[in-house]
């Protein structure tokens, strides 16, 4: 807090209060950072922005977003750690372990029925969710014919994520989330510890396109049968977040699957109404216009 | 007059006619017949001429032909016919007697008959000579007696037959006569007969056919689509089309009040309709709206259209701070610039004052300057203002204004009083929607929120987690560093000590030299001085000077060789210090007497100074002291050529911790340039190797006086600017702290040493010569995580346990086992260190289950790792051990790269 201390002592020779300044600079901030390189951070949630910023303004010894703005907007290098700060690569495999027990019971019945499977797993991250996804169908004999889109605007993770490599010191958790998740197998018979990493068995990334696309700016690519994007929105703000409910909607095949973060909700978007729900307290959804 | 008398008359009439005209025919008819009758008669009469005159043809014939001798059976028919013929004759004139009365007629029949008579006589006689056979009589009889009188009888006819020929003449030409007159009275009367009739039809027909048109005129004249006025007929008879326009009135009016009637319910009805109707539309919108905002522009643009408003304003009641404001939430048709009438305060203006009294205010005329209606083309002031409260419970929740060119009616008011009374129940229902729907999506909000912190939170914790790994490795790293250079430290080290050894020798050798060289020097000094003395005076000045040139120079090489002694000693270690209570005064009385003369003979200034507040005395060496000091100040005064030299005695500044006195030498001099002052306290090495060759000296000064500075527990410190001097400031502790210093000046070797014998990794590389690398990192991993670590094996199975054992015990692992779950479990209490335990479910006694549920029981084991291994591929058997307590479980036969693995995850700490 030694930034907004600074800041507060600045406030006293400026006109604009603090806060009102400070929403100027983001704002301008993210606007270079659009206009110069391109990306769009300007719908992102404005709390965690302030956050992501503040985060970087202390590891950047300035003292005010504008002076940020100067390094970002000069230094390539600058720009690619603040990207790295707004990309929140936080995931696990079989996260939420009851989600992918649902996606289980509910979803898969329905997949069953296709002759070939797509999903769209977008703000994929690292790739553990992914990979518990193809573990999970795999498990259920759809694994051969499902193929798995797995996007994030941060190419970095995406690198990581095709790796198929996770630490293994997550791995007892990943088994408990296995476990839990309705797992029909042992979970070591998909890895081998390998240097404090567990690689995950090449078949299991066969039928995985991993590529990038950001959400903010991207166009629908293909037509799916599900498609997953959980905890990414949370980090948007609403009309960010409704553009990217209406690209998932038009992405998705009538009957389609939309799953969504625990935290999230589809109540208050403009497309509530095409929606019907499969099992709400997981947020599994299906188009049903 | 009646229209039927008048029909009476004309129809009486025309029967008149018709039964004269009758009379009138009969008569004629009658006249007719008679003359018809008469000719008839004398037409029989003169047929009964005719057949006589026949008759008595066809007798004459036949008489004939009997005198002519005919064939025997022939004058049986000839006589039969003429008798016949004869008969006929007589028949014809009885009967023309009969008919024909006329005396001039009679008296012709009369003749007739005497000569009928006459001639029958004749037949007779002639009959008679016939059968006496006397033909000539006969002949003669015939045909002059009785021609004669067939040929009056005939001539008689005759004369009958013109007689009733001219009577039948006569009566034809006097029928011919009446009929032609018949004829012309009929045309006549027929003539007069027609204008009659017509002219008394046309005045019935007239008469009659007036009157209808006057009520058919009036009639058609209704509009039916109009039925609320009727034409009235205007009476001005009192016939029966009199009584039929009275009639025809009498209906007019009824139906016309009927009309009016049926008008004005229906007018009722539609209005009824059109309200509920209206309202419904209104009414049934609002489950849709969840929003306010929606809601009022919805309503304001729906009740304006409705209710043919012209303009529209919706506020909205709202808690604004402390007190409560009308805010404008929507308009319809609203031009009003953005500041004015935004919002009012509980009763202002109309607008408030309406909110607070919960009261509709109704404007009606609106004064001109009120407000305009505006369009593109134009504005105009309303007629009509109408402000309405939408309350719910008492409490108004908005105030609707409408304004229109034209007055509202009942109806319009009607429908805004019910549809405003409304509004107020859903506004409410809709806030307190909103504030659901609010405080739903704030919850959602804030839930997001929460998760994009926690992911934060998660993803910082994460960098920390790598930083720390990275810190640990490079820490490991350093480690591996550290142990590398303790190496080659130890090597140096080993180095150095010969290098020391040697150093000493040279050192001790040096010494001894110095001294060696120190003993004759002195003999050399003393001798040079006394010669120099000149005690016997038998020397010349010349030769004095040279002595004295012996005695200086040689006490700048005893200098030197001091010099060279001391540094000897102090790298030898040799250089003893011995601390005592040394008084000020008496460092300052050592430096007055030793440089006050120089000072005097170079011309330069010296002070010396003693601060105030400085103990009396300090624990050191004094000596040692004494020596920097000399250093010291004679550094100063060989560099210094004017101005002056200064030494500062006074306690030691905050700066310094553990420093109790300093000592400064300030100089005028030629100061030292910033690249010299890092090695100037370095043995052997000179600022400039000009310096010595123009000032002379070693150049070991500083580095003795450095080195004894820390034997002595402190240090110098040293300022300069060329050319305008230098300040070399010398530091001393209280002696205690010295003595602790000492000690202090030693931590890094021990920690060194204590790190031996622990590098025994690169032993291992050496185990899997014939190994890739990688597998070579795997196994060298696997080592590292199994060293020592303690796995048990709850097993039947022996050769399942001989391969766990062999292969784990490979990496150094310490495995222990047990052959049935109670022994397991006895196991593990009597070595409750143990790391991992591999379990199988298919035990005896007690069985795989059953002991890790009995484990889990057990204090301190709730998070030991338990691996179950069953041969069971269902999985519900495999659920039936993760909810028995089991962490994970591994199938058999065990794959021994899958076991290492699930081994690395579940040691892995």
């Amino acid at each position: 807090m030694q930034v907004s201390k600074a800041l507060g002592q600045d406030e006293q020779n400026q006109c604009l209060p603090h806060k009102e300044l400070e929403t100027v600079e983001l704002t301008l901030l993210l606007e270079g950072i659009y206009r110069y390189y391109g990306v769009d951070f300007r719908n992102y949630a404005l709390p965690f922005i302030k956050r992501r910023i503040w985060n970087r303004m202390q590891a950047e010894q300035v003292k005010t977003i504008s002076g940020l703005q100067e390094l970002v907007l000069r230094c390539p290098a600058i720009m690619d750690r603040l990207f790295e700060d707004f990309s929140i690569n936080v995931t696990e495999m079989f996260r939420d372990p009851s989600f992918f027990l649902a996606f289980r019971t509910k979803v898969v019945p329905f997949l069953r029925n296709c002759p070939s499977i797509k999903i769209w797993h977008a703000g994929c991250s690292t790739g553990e969710e992914v990979y518990s996804m193809a573990i999970l169908l795999h498990e259920e004999g759809l694994y051969e014919r499902t193929t798995i889109y797995a996007t994030d605007m941060n190419t970095n993770v995406l690198g990581y994520a095709q790796n198929g490599e996770f630490p293994l010191r997550k791995m007892q958790l990943y088994t408990k989330n296995y476990l839990a998740a309705g797992g029909a197998r042992a979970f070591s018979e998909y890895y081998t510890a390998r240097q404090k990493k567990a690689a995950f068995h090449s078949f299991l990334a066969r039928n995985i396109v991993f590529s990038k696309h950001n959400l903010a700016v991207d166009r629908s690519f293909n037509e799916f049968h599900v498609i997953i994007c959980r905890n990414v929105m949370i980090y948007f703000n609403k009309l960010l977040q409704n553009r990217v409910h209406h690209l998932f909607h038009e992405s998705l095949v009538q009957s389609g699957i939309l799953g969504i973060g625990s935290k999230e909700g589809i109540k208050f978007m403009s497309i509530t109404n095409f929606y019907e729900e499969v099992d709400p307290f997981e947020r599994l959804y299906r188009k049903i216009q | 007059m009646k229209l039927r008398t008048k029909l009476y008359i004309g129809f009486a009439f025309l029967f008149g006619l018709f039964v004269l005209s009758y009379f009138i025919l009969t008569a004629m008819m009658n006249q007719l017949g008679q003359n018809t009758g008469v000719a008839m008669k004398n037409h029989q009469m003169m047929n009964l001429a005719n057949t006589i005159q026949d008759e008595l043809n066809i007798f004459s014939r036949e008489s004939r032909g009997l005198l002519s001798n005919p064939p025997e059976e022939l004058i049986g028919e000839l006589e039969k016919n003429r008798e016949e013929a004869l008969v006929n004759v007589r028949a014809a004139i009885a009967s023309l007697e009969k008919l024909d009365n006329r005396r001039q007629s009679q008296q012709l029949i009369q003749e007739l008959k005497r000569l009928g008579k006459e001639y029958s006589a004749l037949e007779k006689k002639t009959d008679a000579l016939a059968k006496m056979g006397e033909d000539k009589k006969l002949i003669k009889m015939f045909w002059y007696d009785s021609r004669e009188v067939r040929e009056e009888m005939t001539e008689i006819s005759k004369k009958l037959q013109a007689i009733q020929k001219k009577t039948i003449d006569q009566e034809l030409k006097k029928s011919a006569k009446t009929s032609k007159q018949t004829i012309h009275i009929i045309f006549a009367y027929i003539v007069a007969v027609f204008l009659i009739v017509l002219i008394v039809m046309t005045w019935i027909v007239r008469s009659i056919t007036g009157s209808l048109k006057k009520v058919t005129s009036v009639m058609t004249e209704v509009a039916f689509d109009h039925p609320d006025y009727l034409p009235r007929i205007e009476v001005t008879t009192k016939d029966e089309m009199g009584e039929i326009a009275l009639a025809f009135n009498a209906m007019a009016q009824s139906l016309e009040e009927h009309a009016l009637q049926e008008k004005q319910l229906k007018h009722e009805a539609e209005e009824r309709s059109w309200l509920s109707t209206k309202i419904a539309e209104v009414v049934h919108m609002y489950p849709g709206m969840d929003h306010l905002d929606a809601l009022a522009q919805w309503f304001i643009n729906k009740v304006a259209a409705i209710s043919g408003a012209d303009y529209g304003v919706f506020y909205i009641r709202e808690q604004e701070g402390t007190e409560e404001r009308l805010r404008k939430v929507a308009g319809y048709a609203d031009a009003q610039s953005s500041s004015e009438g935004q919002s009012f305060k509980l009763g202002e203006g109309i607008v408030g004052q309406c909110a607070m009294e919960n009261r509709i205010v109704s404007m009606d005329p609106v004064p001109a300057d009120y407000i305009k209606i505006q369009s593109g083309l134009g504005s105009a002031p309303p007629a009509h203002v109408l402000v309405m409260p939408a309350e719910f419970q008492g409490k108004v929740l908005a105030v609707i204004e409408l304004a229109s060119f034209q007055p509202f009616d009942r109806l319009q008011q009607l429908f805004l009083q019910e549809v405003v009374g409304n509004a107020g129940m859903n506004i409410n229902r809709t806030l307190n929607h909103m504030k659901v729907e609010k405080l739903l999506e704030e919850f959602q909000a804030v839930n997001e929120e929460l998760q994009t912190q926690s992911e934060e939170l998660q993803l910082q914790q994460e960098e920390l987690r790598t930083v720390n790994e990275q810190l640990e490795e490079q820490y490991e790293q350093s480690e591996q560093k550290t142990r590398e250079l303790e190496q080659i430290r130890q090597a140096l080290e080993e180095k150095a000590q010969q290098l020391t050894i040697s150093s000493q020798y040279k050192s001790e050798f040096l010494a001894n030299m110095s001294h060696e060289l120190r003993t004759p020097l002195n003999s050399l000094l003393i001798l040079a001085q006394m010669l120099a003395d000149n005690a016997e005076n038998n020397l010349t000045p010349e030769q004095i000077e040279y002595a004295t040139t012996i005695f200086s120079s040689g006490k700048d090489l005893l200098n030197m060789i001091n010099d060279i002694l001391d540094i000897a000693k102090v790298e030898a270690g040799k250089m003893e210090v011995v601390f005592e209570d040394v008084k000020v005064s008496d460092i300052k009385d050592f430096a007055e007497a030793q440089f006050l003369p120089v000072a005097r003979k170079k011309k330069v200034q010296f002070n010396i100074e003693v601060a105030a507040g400085l103990p009396e005395v300090i624990r050191t060496d004094k000596q040692r002291l004494q020596q920097i000091l000399k250093n010291l100040l004679s550094n100063a005064f060989k560099f210094t050529e004017h101005g002056a030299v200064s030494l500062l005695i006074q306690k030691a500044d905050d700066k310094h911790s553990g420093m109790e006195v300093s000592f400064a030498v300030k100089d005028t001099g030629i100061g030292i340039s910033e690249e010299n002052l890092t090695f100037i306290f370095e043995a052997f090495r000179q600022a400039d190797g000009t310096i010595s060759r123009k000032y002379g000296g070693t150049g070991l000064g500083l580095s003795i006086s450095k080195e004894m500075a820390h034997l002595l527990g402190g240090f110098i410190e040293v300022e300069s600017i060329v050319d305008d001097g230098s300040t070399f400031i010398l530091y001393l502790p209280d002696c205690h702290k010295a003595e602790q210093a000492e000690y202090l000046s030693y931590p890094l070797e021990a920690a060194a040493g204590k790190s031996e014998g622990t590098n025994e990794a690169p032993a291992d590389d050496l185990a899997f010569p014939s190994l890739s690398y990688e597998e070579k990192e795997e196994m060298m991993e696997r080592s590292t995580m199994l060293k020592s670590k303690k796995i048990f094996i709850v097993d039947d199975d022996m050769r399942n346990i001989f391969a766990l054992t062999a292969a784990l015990e490979n990496y150094g692992a310490e495995v222990k086992f047990a052959e049935n779950g109670r022994e397991g479990i006895e196991l593990l209490k009597e070595n409750p260190k143990a790391d991992l335990v591999f379990m199988d479910i298919m035990i005896p006694e007690m069985n795989g289950l059953e002991a890790i549920q009995a484990i889990r029981q057990m204090a301190g084991f709730e998070n030991l790792p338990i691996i179950a291994l069953t041969a069971k591929a269902m999985k519900e058997d495999r659920k039936q051990c993760i909810d028995a307590g089991a962490s994970d479980y591994i199938s058999k036969p065990i794959n021994l790269e899958q076991l290492f693995s699930i081994i690395q995850v579940w040691l892995y700490k």
